[in-house]
């Protein structure tokens, strides 16, 4: 190293004299005092959209080009010659009140005593639900990993008083650290100063990066560089079967638990059998070990039940996961021919657990940074899909000879397939009258893109197939069942659950690929580079 | 097998890879390319200059940082230079020397390349003479190369038709500073950037192009107290003209009228420096009587500049205690480059900016090393910035090198459009293409590649595979950055040290060995210029002994001074051991007759392809901060190919409208010299309306196709920044239709035919 030592002895403590921050290798930052945090200041007047700080990030933590921390978005406003170029460097924004550390099930994030928010690798399990919950699409999958990774402000650099990457390669001193007072800042000067265009709304995670911005001209279209790249989401494969196959399991178990209980009333019906269990274990015991082969680390999936205080996908992972045993034990009942009251006494937190457990899974798409998943009705559709459970013990029943009570078992699930139409004809009109003051106009409209243009045939056959299986073909087999042909009506309703759960299976696939996250403004070709 | 199961399962995070370990020099470094040493070198991409650390680890380059010791840079440095090592090993890299052999390239031993290419070379210059033997080089290599590259083709080769791809780029400026002062070298540094009051940047978008010029912007208000005026002087809205606080949008290829009109105003106005006038500069009177002709109204008319915002720009530039203007591609890239550049000096003349903190004009070069080729000698020059056509340079030159007088030529060679001109003609058979690749960077492709065609031998020495070099012979596998020391030449005249930091790429050469080797391959040569070099600092004893005196003097400086002081810049002798910041500061003569710097007055012209009802846009090319040239370095780097991996055309939302297009369609551009398929559209205000901007990088959208073969008739530069096009999309595959009077109204002061439509009218009739 003689070679560089004969220039300059140590950079550690060389400083660049620009009189800013870049060029740095050391920094200089007082010492935090209780209730303060460190933060980024980024000065849109001074950026010149060099992409520099991006190439540093990447070149400092050794990350692979598909994997940023520090992203530039550009936007434009007003007309030639008056116009305005925006751009945007933006990484973590280290929030008071960070959505990826709250919806995290493994408590991989720590919010530092300095205020970083910081992801620690070894737990994660990459089930990547924070870049989900991230309106800033900060938390980014690393696939050679398996794991989420994220800025963490240099932290180790920090700490021994050297400059993070980014703020060292600005040429224009663009970035720098700051302290802030997060109770002054949230109270104060957040509203004001925490504010960037085409940024989500701040009172999701309480950022804390401060901007300097130019005059933006008042009323004018700030239009982003990347609006022509639509992309649909991820079509996350694993989790359309589990999804659509768990509900399918607690619509079942509903179905068995009520039975049981009218039959217990005395009603003539016929008792739930073990056959009808063993049917409605199984799409569970498909279905959850599925969604384990969406994760990073499938190795650690057990892990995912950590965060039952705060996280829905603990609380989902929890519930289902002691559903689907209770349902093995009630099978293991059943073969052993306890007696009724027992089963019941048995079914009853079982259908608690797969109820909440549902109601678990929805809420987990139930997140400001996805407004098409952000709805009511996510939450009724992931409900209304149980239909699929009354078919499928109604094919049980047709198949044991009780084509009778396929009568009462499929009033209910019409009720249920139509409510699923609702549902669609629902979203229909909320797109369909989409306003453009909408506060989510931008990721809504593009949502109703991606719907209409990309999945339009999709949709159709959505439609379509739910109102031949899920409604047609059942009501035929009700015929059939009524005339006492069993056979003809067992064999309708397994074409009918078969297409019924293709047809889920659909409109599943279609609410993960067209929803449109919220997040910065992107770059012309590399898109928001997610 | 189990370590798949195991990556499968997430047991392997990779945590070592992605840890941080500490580093003695820059702290925390990613471990898995923890440098074993660092060595301090310069950047080899662009003019600016910057001071950097090479991280070798297992003899591979792993890291680039910016040295916050260098005046250039202090510590920062672009996304292209941050990312430098990452080329040095890229698969594109040629393995050594190669031949083609049955249409395939074979890798060979460096005898038999030189052997045949030599003896091709001989062959030729016995048949059709020495000149018929053409050097095309660049800006790339080291100065030490440049001269023993110029120095080889000039005396060993006896050819004096040897240019650089720096006429494509900067022989504008250099011809405009000779015109001004007698020789070329750019009279102001970036230290400017910081001092002056009013900063004027014209057709120079350095935000793309030069981003760590910012560096010097942003430090003005720390120097001044406050900051500077900004002037943007550029018909596309660029990402620079973000920064301005004045931003013109002049209409194409109008600046020089709109400099005329700057100093027609302040003479009329009297706001002129009257003492520095009178006392440092020549030819004022004649010229004022020439200014006559630029009267604002007439200006704005030209410019569409308005009247007031003249006056209010004249007022600022010649109030403020010192201004600057700067400059790039839009000036020099034009049929009126020269003049231009002229006429921007005129400007600082008259209102006494030169030689002073904060008061310069300024060129801003492109390549790390375009000055030096300039220095050390070619085409228009022999080494030191001497004239061919004189006898006592000439003398002078041979007398310090020890070779006959007579083997020195005796007057300038071709320059490269003139080369290219002469293969069209068959004048020229045999061309050596070093560092540099026309068939991405030159105009009017079409035309150049039926003219390489001709040839009886092309050599390409280089260190990538490039579309040129898919064309040649016979390859030269070069040594690059990072692989070999010597000097680089900023804009500012700063000579900044280069370090060889690890091993060449398999059987690859140093331009400097390649040239001293292959002399040998000429009888005697070897010898007569060569004799026991063995490393690039034996050229550059000898670059010392030649530059001494002259402007561009070298004579003070060693490497390890150069290094000590983070780049000098010249003239160093004894007078200025440690090199001199400005050019011209009172007292400094100037290398003219009149030993001061001159007033030179040029008329502005109309453009001479203009729109027609054919061609009825106007088509302006240049850069993206991601790429660099062609692509054969930046090409190979992925985090910057993603960003921008294709060209796209910037095209005004109403003639998108036209053309029933909207951002992310496909379309394709034509021009009466060719055509441009699958450009992606990007819809901005950025250009007016009328105008439409594509960048050059790009070989899969070839825009040099539809340039034009116009060049300026004192510097050869093409004229690449205006182009008449049409446009054809999906949905108008005919393109955009003008109304007559949309041409009388935009372009009311030019009233004649365009010539392109003459032309066409005369095929048709032709064709009936």
């Amino acid at each position: 190293m003689s070679e560089a030592k004969s220039a300059i002895d140590s950079f550690l403590d060389h400083k660049a004299e620009t009189g800013m921050q870049c060029g740095n290798y050391s920094i200089d930052i007082p010492e935090l005092k209780p209730g303060q945090q460190y933060r980024f200041h980024f000065d849109m007047t001074a950026c010149v959209g060099c992409h520099c700080c991006e190439v540093a990030c990447n070149e400092q933590n050794n990350n692979p080009a598909d994997v940023k921390w520090r992203r530039v978005g550009e936007m434009e406003t007003g007309e030639f010659p008056d116009v305005l170029q925006l751009f945007n460097s933006m990484s973590c924004n280290h929030c008071v009140d960070p959505e990826c550390l709250r919806g995290c099930p493994t408590n991989s994030y720590i919010k530092l005593d300095n205020g970083i928010v910081f992801h620690e690798d070894e737990t994660c399990i990459g089930c990547q639900y924070c870049t989900w919950n991230c309106p800033y699409e900060v938390p980014v999958f690393h696939k050679e990993r398996g794991i989420v990774t994220k800025c963490h402000m240099c932290v180790d650099k920090l700490e021994a008083g050297q400059t993070p990457a980014c703020v060292q390669a600005c040429p224009a001193g663009a970035i720098s650290i700051e302290v802030v007072d997060t109770e002054e800042w949230i109270k104060n000067d957040m509203a004001k100063e925490g504010v960037a265009p085409h940024l989500p709304d701040i009172s999701i995670t309480k950022p804390t990066t401060r901007y300097t911005l130019p005059d933006i001209p008042e009323g004018g279209e700030i239009r982003p560089a990347d609006e022509h790249i639509l992309k649909p989401a991820h079509s996350e494969l694993p989790l359309v079967f589990m999804t659509v196959l768990t509900q399918m399991s607690v619509g079942g178990f509903v179905a068995l638990f009520l039975g049981e209980l009218l039959h217990l009333f005395g009603l003539d019906l016929p008792a739930p059998n073990l056959w009808m269990v063993i049917a409605i274990l199984l799409p569970a015991a498909i279905g959850l070990p599925l969604s384990a082969l969406h994760l990073g680390r499938p190795g650690l999936a057990m892990t995912a039940m950590k965060n039952l205080k705060t996280s829905w996908l603990s609380r989902e992972a929890a519930a289902l996961g002691a559903y689907a045993g209770g349902v093995t034990v009630l099978a293991g009942l059943y073969a052993l021919g306890v007696p009724e009251w027992l089963k019941l006494l048995v079914e009853v937190p079982i259908v608690a657990l797969g109820v909440y457990g549902i109601y678990a899974q929805s809420m987990i798409y139930r997140i400001k940074a996805r407004p098409a998943w952000d709805r009511k009705s996510t939450t009724l559709r992931f409900f209304g899909s149980g239909y699929l459970g009354f078919l499928l013990v109604a094919v049980i029943l047709a198949m044991t000879g009780e084509a009778r009570s396929v009568l009462a078992l499929m009033a209910p699930m019409l009720m249920l397939g139509l409510y699923q139409m609702h549902l669609i004809y629902e979203e229909t009109i909320f797109y369909k009258y989409l306003d453009k003051e909408h506060p989510l106009y931008y990721p809504l409209s593009r949502t109703k893109r991606l719907l209409e243009e990309h999945f339009g045939h999709l949709k159709k056959a959505r439609l379509t197939s739910l109102a031949l299986f899920a409604i047609l073909l059942p009501m035929v087999a009700i015929v059939f069942a009524a005339a006492n042909m069993g056979g003809v009506a067992a064999f309708i309703l397994i074409v009918a659950l078969m297409g019924a759960t293709a047809s889920e299976l659909i409109g599943r696939y279609l609410f993960y690929v067209t929803v449109v996250p919220l997040g910065l403004a992107g770059n012309f070709f590399a898109g928001n580079q997610r | 097998m189990i370590g798949k199961i195991k990556e499968f399962l997430g047991f392997d995070i990779k945590e070592e890879k992605y840890a941080l370990v500490d580093d003695p020099f820059f702290g925390k470094v990613a471990k898995e390319k923890a440098p074993d040493k660092w060595v301090r070198s310069t950047c080899g991409y662009c003019g600016v200059g910057c001071g950097l650390y090479i991280g070798v680890k297992n003899g591979d380059p792993v890291y680039v940082k910016g040295d916050p010791d260098h005046p250039v840079n202090r510590g920062t440095l672009c996304p292209k230079g941050l990312s430098e090592h990452e080329m040095v090993r890229a698969p594109s890299r040629l393995p050594g020397a190669m031949i083609k052999k049955d249409g395939k390239f074979e890798q060979v031993s460096w005898d038999e390349a030189f052997k045949k290419v030599s003896d091709t070379f001989k062959e030729v210059q016995a048949k059709y003479g020495k000149r018929s033997v053409a050097v095309i080089s660049t800006g790339q290599l080291l100065t030490e190369e440049f001269y023993t590259l110029g120095k080889f083709v000039q005396l060993g080769l006896e050819t004096n038709n040897y240019d650089g791809n720096t006429t494509l780029c900067m022989a504008s400026a250099v011809m405009g500073y000779k015109q001004s002062f007698g020789s070329d070298g750019p009279p102001g540094c970036y230290e400017d950037f910081s001092h002056a009051e009013v900063i004027m940047l014209i057709g120079a978008n350095i935000a793309d192009n030069h981003p760590i010029l910012k560096l010097h912007i942003a430090r003005n208000k720390q120097v001044r107290g406050k900051k500077p005026t900004i002037i943007v002087v550029d018909p596309r809205h660029s990402k620079t003209a973000n920064m301005a606080d004045i931003y013109l949008p002049i209409k194409p290829r109008t600046d020089l009228a709109f400099i005329n009109g700057l100093c027609y105003i302040i003479w009329e106005q009297g706001w002129m420096d009257e003492k520095f006038i009178k006392e440092r500069t020549v030819g004022y009177k004649e010229f004022i009587k020439n200014i006559q002709k630029y009267p604002p109204q007439e200006v704005a008319h030209i410019t569409g500049i308005d009247v007031k915002t003249l006056y209010e720009v004249a007022r600022l530039y010649a109030g403020a205690e010192a201004a600057m203007s700067a400059w790039t591609m839009g000036v020099n890239q034009s049929a009126m480059g020269t003049d231009t550049v002229s006429a921007i000096v005129n400007l600082a003349l008259m209102t006494g900016n030169l030689g002073k903190p904060g008061g310069s004009p300024m060129s801003i070069t492109g390549q790390c090393n375009a000055m030096g080729t300039r220095e050390s000698g070619f085409t228009s020059s022999i080494p030191g910035y001497r004239n061919f056509a004189s006898a006592e340079d000439r003398r002078e030159y041979a007398n310090i090198v020890g070779v006959p007088e007579e083997l020195v030529p005796t007057e300038r060679g071709y320059a490269y459009p003139q080369i290219i001109e002469a293969i069209e003609r068959g004048e020229i058979k045999a061309l050596w293409v070093v560092a540099t690749n026309p068939l991405v960077s030159y105009p009017d492709q079409n035309r150049l590649r039926k003219a390489l065609e001709k040839l009886e031998i092309l050599v390409v020495q280089d260190s990538f595979m490039s579309d040129t070099a898919e064309l040649a012979d016979v390859l030269f596998g070069a040594a690059t950055w990072s692989e070999k020391t010597g000097v680089y030449t900023n804009s500012e005249r700063r000579c900044n040290l280069a370090k060889k930091s690890v091993p060449n790429y398999k059987d690859s050469k140093s331009d400097f060995e390649i040239v001293v080797e292959f002399s040998k391959y000429f009888e005697g040569k070897y010898e007569l210029l060569f004799n026991g070099w063995s490393k690039p600092e034996d050229a550059f004893e000898e670059w010392k002994r030649v530059s001494k005196g002259r402007l561009c003097d070298y004579s003070g400086m060693t490497y390890e001074k150069i290094e000590k002081l983070g780049g000098i810049q010249w003239p160093c002798n004894e007078e200025h051991p440690e090199g001199t910041p400005r050019l011209y500061y009172e007292g400094m003569k100037t290398w003219n007759e009149e030993g001061k710097p001159k007033f030179v007055f040029a008329d502005w012209k109309p453009m001479e392809e203009n729109i027609c009802m054919s061609f009825p846009l106007i088509l302006n090319t240049g850069r993206t901060v991601e790429q660099f040239h062609t692509r054969t370095k930046t090409g190979t780097i992925k985090i910057l190919e993603d960003l921008a991996p294709e060209a796209w055309i910037e095209l005004n939302p109403k003639d998108a409208e036209k053309l029933q297009v909207k951002s992310g369609d496909r379309i394709s551009l034509s021009s009466p010299r060719g055509r441009v398929d699958d450009v992606v559209v990007r819809v901005t205000e950025a250009v007016r309306e009328g105008t439409v901007f594509v960048p050059f990088h790009f070989n899969t959208q070839l825009v040099n196709k539809l340039t034009q073969s116009l060049f300026d008739p004192k510097s050869f530069e093409p004229n690449y920044k205006q182009t008449a096009i049409q446009l054809h999309s999906e949905k108008v595959p005919e393109g955009i239709k003008l109304k007559e009077e949309e041409i009388a109204g935009a372009l009311g002061y030019q009233k004649q035919e365009s010539a392109v439509e003459k032309i066409l009218e005369k095929e048709k009739v032709g064709t009936v």
